[in-house]
Order: C-alpha cells, then structure tokens, then sequence
C-alpha cells in the first residue's frame, strides 16, 4: 500500500513539475494584470494628483457608487448584450438549420454567410454608420420609396433609434458566428436518430424540440457563452458608430472606462470601474451557468 | 614570415571593415550634419482645415525669416476632440513627437497639470503680456504659471438681425427678457421666423453656451481656486429655466436642444430667425454674396439678468513646448514669431482668423477688410472663462450630461443640478 502511495506521489510531483510553466504563464498573463488593476484601483492617480498614485481605499468604490453615469452605460451594456444575443441565437439557429439542408450551391451559400463576421468591425460600423445615416442614408431612401414614412428618420441622433441601429448592425455582424458554430453541432447529429424518430411518428417540430435542441446544448451554450462575453466588451462597433451618443445613450461601460483612462487620465478610478465590471460580470456568467446546469439536472431526473 | 602576416591580416579582415564602417558611419550622422547646417525640424499637430493656411501663411514667412528651423505641420483630424485625444495618447507614451502643442483654451489646464507642458512664466515679462487680452492670458495659465501664449481668440457672440430691429424700433436688447420680448413681438410680425438660437446638442458646445447664460445670471460653474461648486445655486435653475421658456414660448425651435453650432447657422443664414448665439466665424459667411441676409446683421456681447454682468465664452487658441522637446529655444523662438504683431497681422489677413493681440483688432489694415473686429474686441473683452481645473473635461462631461436631461425635461432641473454638484463634488474630492 505504502509503496503505492509512494508511486502515486511521485507521480503528482511530476506532474505539477510538468504544469509548473504553463501555470506560471497563465499567473503571468491573467492573474498579474487583474492583481494590478484591483491594486491600483485603492489609489487616486489622475490629474487632481498631478498623475501621482495617492492611497485612498475604497474612495473610488464610494465614487462609483454615486455615479449615475457608470450604472447608465452598465445598464446600456446589459440590454444590448442580451437582446443582441438572444436575436442572434434565434437568427442563428435558424440559419443553421437552413445551411444543413442539402440544396444546390450550399457551399456558396454557406462561405457567402460568414462574410460579415471576416470582415472588420470598424468597417462595418462605419457602414452601418452611412446606411443609417438620416440624410442619405440607405435605410431612409428604403423606408422613403416604400412611403412607409414622409420625411427621414433621425436614427443615430434619437435615444432609442440609435440604441435599436447599433443592436441590429451587431445583430448582423454576430450571426454568421453563431451560425456556424451551431452548424458544426447539426453536422455531429447522426441522421438514423431523426429517421427513428420519424418512423415513431413524430412531426418535424417534435424532433427539432426532442433531438436537435438537447444534442446541440452544448453547442448553444458554447456560442452564447462566448458571444456574451464579447458584446459585454463591445467598443469599436459602438465607437465607430454613434461614439456612445447621443447624449450617452448608447454608451456602454467599455466607451466610459476608454473616456475616463484616455480622456480624463482618472487612472485609478478607471481601474476601480474595471474591477467592479469584472466582478459583475463573473457573478453574471455564474448565474447564468447555474441555472443552465439546475435546469439540465432536472431534466435529466425527469 | 610573409605567410603569417597574410594569415593575420585574413583573421582581422572582418574585424577591420567593420572598425571602418562603424567609424565612416559616425562620420556621416554625427560630424557631417554639424558641418552642414542641416536645419531643426518642430512637429506641429493642428487639425486638417488649419494646417493648410498654417503652411501657406505663417510658417512659410517664418521659414524664410529662419532658415535654420523648419517647421513640420502635421495634418489632424478635422475635430478637435480628437486631436486632444491624439495629442493625450503621444504624452502619455512618453515622447512626445511634437515640440510645439496647439492649444484649446480648455486643454491647457489638463496638458499642465500631467505635467506635459513646459512652464513659460520667465519667458515673457508682463508687458510681453499685457498686449493680449487679459482673459486670453488668465486662460493660458493653471495654478498662477504660464503654458501657453494666445495666438487665435474667440468668444460667444450673439447675432441679430438689425433690419428687422431697426424697422420696428427695437434697440438691440439688454437682459433676458428684452430677447425673449423683442423675439415674440417680431416673430408675430413676421410668420415663419424663430426668436432665438442657440446651441442645445450634449457637447461641449452646450457648457459654452451655458457658461454665458450663466454669468448673466450671476451664477457659477466651479471656482478653480475653491473648488467650490456652484451649479445647484438658485442661480444655476434660473439660467436653466431661461433656457427651458425659449423652447415653451416657442422663441426657440423645440430640436434646438440637438443642434450644434452648424444647424443654428443654417438657419439664422437662410433668414428665418432673429437671434443666434454663435462664434465669430458666422459673420463672414453669413456675409457671403449669396447670403440672404448679408449687411442685414449686427453682433454684441450676451444679455445678461439686469445688474448682472454679461458674459461671452472665452475660446481661442495658443501655443505651448512640450517638455520633452529636444529643441527648447527652437520651440521658443518660433512661439515669439508667431505671435508677434506682423506675423499675426499678415495671417489675419490672409487666412481671417481674430487675432489675440489686442491692438490688431482696431489695426486700419485689418479693419478695412473685416469692418466688425473692433466690436469683437469689446466681446472679447467682456468673456468668462470655463473653470481652469485640471479635470475640466471630466466636469464637462458632467455637466453636458445632466443639462441635457434637464433641457429634454427627462429630469427638472432641480433633481439634474442637484446631482450634477454632486457628482461634480466627488471628482473634485469636496465632501
């Protein structure tokens, strides 16, 4: 037993000798920047200092408190994340689904559809900025010959509007991501499963909602995991855009930290607003996580 | 004997071309440029519809009157926000590749308290000085020290339309009121005619105008030397409600509060409003041969509340040496150029710009071709500084911000003002 367990340690020891540079590395890259902005969070660096850290605790978390201008650009940031990810799990699914069909030039197709994702987002968003834009813009001229309105749209210069344009123009831009994530999971579905299922008697509907969508979970948490985490962090379509306007309604929390680091110098404060961001967006994330696994665990009781 | 001298000389060989080259090479970059002269380059950052008359104007005279030091425009983007921002990110990189700094009256604060600027006080002595208006030079400094010198002024200037004043015996007005009063009366006599116009967009443009209604008001934004923060004083509410009664009694166009400084000029130029609040580059187009209201217009300072002085937002622009310049006294004798009485004198007259220097403004020269500069200097004259705070921007931000709200009535003003001090208190570390 003793010269098992002997083995069994030695064992580990090598295997943490083996992982030792890879974990170093990791510290290095992820645990060491996060370190440093929570470190320099508790301090007064900005122009007030003449740009010399100065120790002030947790002033910066009181500031932040009070500042209606940061739970703006979160609330922004979270209603644009969820609706454009929501839309695009929908629009992808859909797309995938029509992309695994067998029809003639699928291979067009399919190479044509992940265009907008290839290209670059300050691109796009400079042509969304053009198509939206209230004088000639395509999108008025399109809604002015249809006669669905009289005289153009102001979209980038309402709150509202503004807010709705920069979701469809990511909308546009993400869904061919999503798409094709989704399409490699439809590819691994055996087909025997549906011709099962279909000799038992289920319509489409039943084998999309019983085979397609629990075998492709994986997949779909994956893409919306990923895509969440990318538009909570969107700048260069928004920048490019509207830059957070107008009057910082479509401001979203990485355009407020950008302005208060870059434009202000407000380096503490700056990393105090990344740190809390962080922290809210982990406790989101593991929300989110939780109630996914709660709620496969239930099924898979049932 | 012979044999091993070829030997050594073969084992050197590399050794030796690379002693020649290494020696040539310090020949050609060190000593030769000393023995030629060759001229020192200045970076000078501007936006793009500047640069143009920059290089055919005033540095091309300055060019020729110093051989020695050429200066090298680079061409910026056309909005000045972001020539600030490009100006930030070359200063905190750490060299900067620009020796002299062009500056917006409200940068100078932020660049000299970063630490980016070169202090200018013992420069120039205080008659230096006293040529250019005061408030131009109250501008350039932060904390008592001097950063930059005035080369370009600008103040708010309100425009009216002295035909239709004239024709209904109005007097050009005084307070708040009388605008308020002369724009409706007019604009019963004439249909289709808004009162007044102002800047309402949130942008920096708004703080400007604000600032004006402001002072007239006898209000304060913030006290750069007390820091103390005024915009939650019955004062603040009184401009904001000014503000708010020009839309109600329909003086003032009801998208006025997302105009910036372009739309209200189209509109006061085609004729169909009374008064505009502006900068002064409006006179000259609005002037043009094809305008439909040239020698229709007169300018003077802001109204004001009776017995409360009247204020003009101070613009403008100056040039600072950027502390990590190589070239000092380069960058210096360029500054005292530029800003001389005979370089600005021949560039305001080719390129148009109003000058800093006070005795141009009334110079016969310059007054033969742009009729209306001595009224500008009276506004210059009577203009309020934006505060002088290192985090200016910041409490812009603020204040744009929640002026807007109270201007769109998504806040009153009250509740807007009452959390624009207080944010504008924490930044600026008072309780």
């Amino acid at each position: 037993m003793t010269k098992i367990d002997t083995i069994r340690r030695r064992e580990q020891n090598t295997a943490w000798i083996m992982l030792l540079p890879a974990l170093l590395l990791l510290l290095l890259v992820f645990a060491y920047p996060i370190a440093r902005a929570f470190w320099l969070s508790l301090f007064t660096q900005n122009l007030g200092t003449k740009l010399q850290p100065e120790f002030s605790g947790l002033n910066n978390y009181v500031r932040m408190a009070g500042d209606g201008r940061f739970w703006q650009s979160f609330l922004t940031t979270s209603i644009f994340t969820t609706t454009s990810v929501v839309l695009e799990l929908l629009l992808g699914m859909g797309i995938a689904i029509v992309l695994n069909q067998r029809f003639l030039g699928r291979s067009l197709v399919r190479t044509s559809a992940i265009l907008p994702w290839a290209l670059p987002t300050a691109l796009i968003g400079l042509a969304w900025a053009w198509i939206f834009n209230d004088q000639f813009g395509v999108a008025n001229d399109l809604l002015l010959r249809l006669g669905l309105i009289k005289t153009g749209i102001n979209w980038l210069g309402e709150p509202n509007l503004a807010r709705i344009a920069v979701i469809f123009a990511d909308v546009w831009k993400t869904t061919p991501f999503i798409s094709i994530l989704l399409l490699a999971g439809l590819q691994s579905i055996s087909p025997d499963l549906y011709e099962a299922h279909s000799i038992d008697g289920a319509t489409s509907w039943q084998s999309f909602r019983q085979i397609t969508l629990p075998l492709l979970m994986p997949q779909i948490l994956i893409a919306s995991l990923f895509r969440f985490a990318q538009a909570f962090g969107v700048f260069d379509l928004i920048a490019v855009m509207t830059n957070g306007g107008p009057g910082g309604a479509t401001e979203v929390v990485s355009l407020y930290i950008y302005s208060t680091v870059m434009r202000y110098l407000d380096f503490g404060y700056g990393a105090a607003l990344v740190v809390v961001t962080f922290l809210l967006l982990v406790v989101m994330v593991a929300i989110a996580s939780f109630l996914l696994s709660k709620s496969r665990t239930t099924k898979g009781m049932a | 004997m012979k044999l091993k001298s070829i030997r050594l000389i073969k084992k050197y060989f590399w050794q030796l071309g690379i002693a020649l080259a290494i020696l040539a090479s310090i020949t050609i970059y060190a000593i030769a440029p000393a023995l030629t002269q060759q001229p020192v380059v200045l970076n000078l950052l501007m936006t793009a519809p500047d640069a143009q008359p920059w290089q055919q104007g005033i540095v091309k005279d300055f060019e020729t009157k110093y051989p020695g030091i050429r200066i090298n425009v680079i061409e910026g983007p056309n909005a000045t926000n972001l020539l600030e921002d490009l100006y930030t990110s070359a200063f905190i990189l750490g060299d900067s590749p620009y020796d002299l700094v062009n500056m917006d009256v409200i940068w100078t604060p932020k660049f000299a308290a970063a630490g980016w600027l070169k202090d200018l006080s013992n420069e120039f002595s205080a008659e230096e000085l006293a040529v250019f208006s005061p408030n131009d030079i109250e501008g350039s400094r932060y904390e008592g020290k001097l950063y930059r010198v005035p080369i370009r002024s600008d103040a708010g200037v309100l425009y009216y339309r002295q035909d239709l004043l004239t024709t209904a015996g109005y007097q050009p007005p005084e307070t708040f009121d009388e605008l308020l009063q002369i724009s409706q009366a007019l604009q019963r006599k004439n249909k289709d005619t808004w009162g007044y116009l102002w800047q309402g967009r949130q942008y920096e443009g708004l703080v400007a105008m604000f600032v004006e209604v402001l002072e007239g008001y006898g209000g304060f934004w913030v006290n750069p030397t007390t820091k103390d923060v005024g915009l939650d004083q019955p004062e603040t509410i009184q401009a904001i409600e000014f503000l708010r009664n020009t839309v109600k009694t329909g003086v003032s166009p009801p998208g006025v509060t997302t105009y910036q400084e372009e739309e209200t000029r189209r509109i006061f130029q085609s004729g169909k409003a009374i008064f505009l609040r502006s900068w002064p580059y409006v006179w000259p187009l609005a002037n043009e041969e094809s305008s439909p209201i040239k020698g229709k217009i007169g300018i003077k300072p802001m109204v004001s509340a009776p017995g409360k002085s009247a204020g003009t937002c101070l613009g403008g622009w100056g040039l600072g040496i950027a502390k990590s310049s190589p070239h000092q006294k380069e960058a210096m004798t360029a500054i005292r150029y530029f800003t001389s009485n005979e370089a600005q004198r021949n560039f305001i007259l080719k390129a148009g710009y109003v000058p800093s220097r006070r005795e141009l403004f009334n110079d016969a020269e310059i007054v033969a071709k742009y009729s209306y500069y001595p009224q500008l200097l009276n506004i210059v004259g009577s203009s309020v500084l934006r505060p002088a705070i290192a985090q200016y921007a910041q409490a812009s931000d603020i204040l744009q911000r929640y002026l807007s709200a109270a201007l769109t009535n998504s806040l009153t003003p009250e509740q807007a003002m009452k959390a624009a001090a207080k944010e504008t208190r924490l930044l600026l570390g008072k309780k």
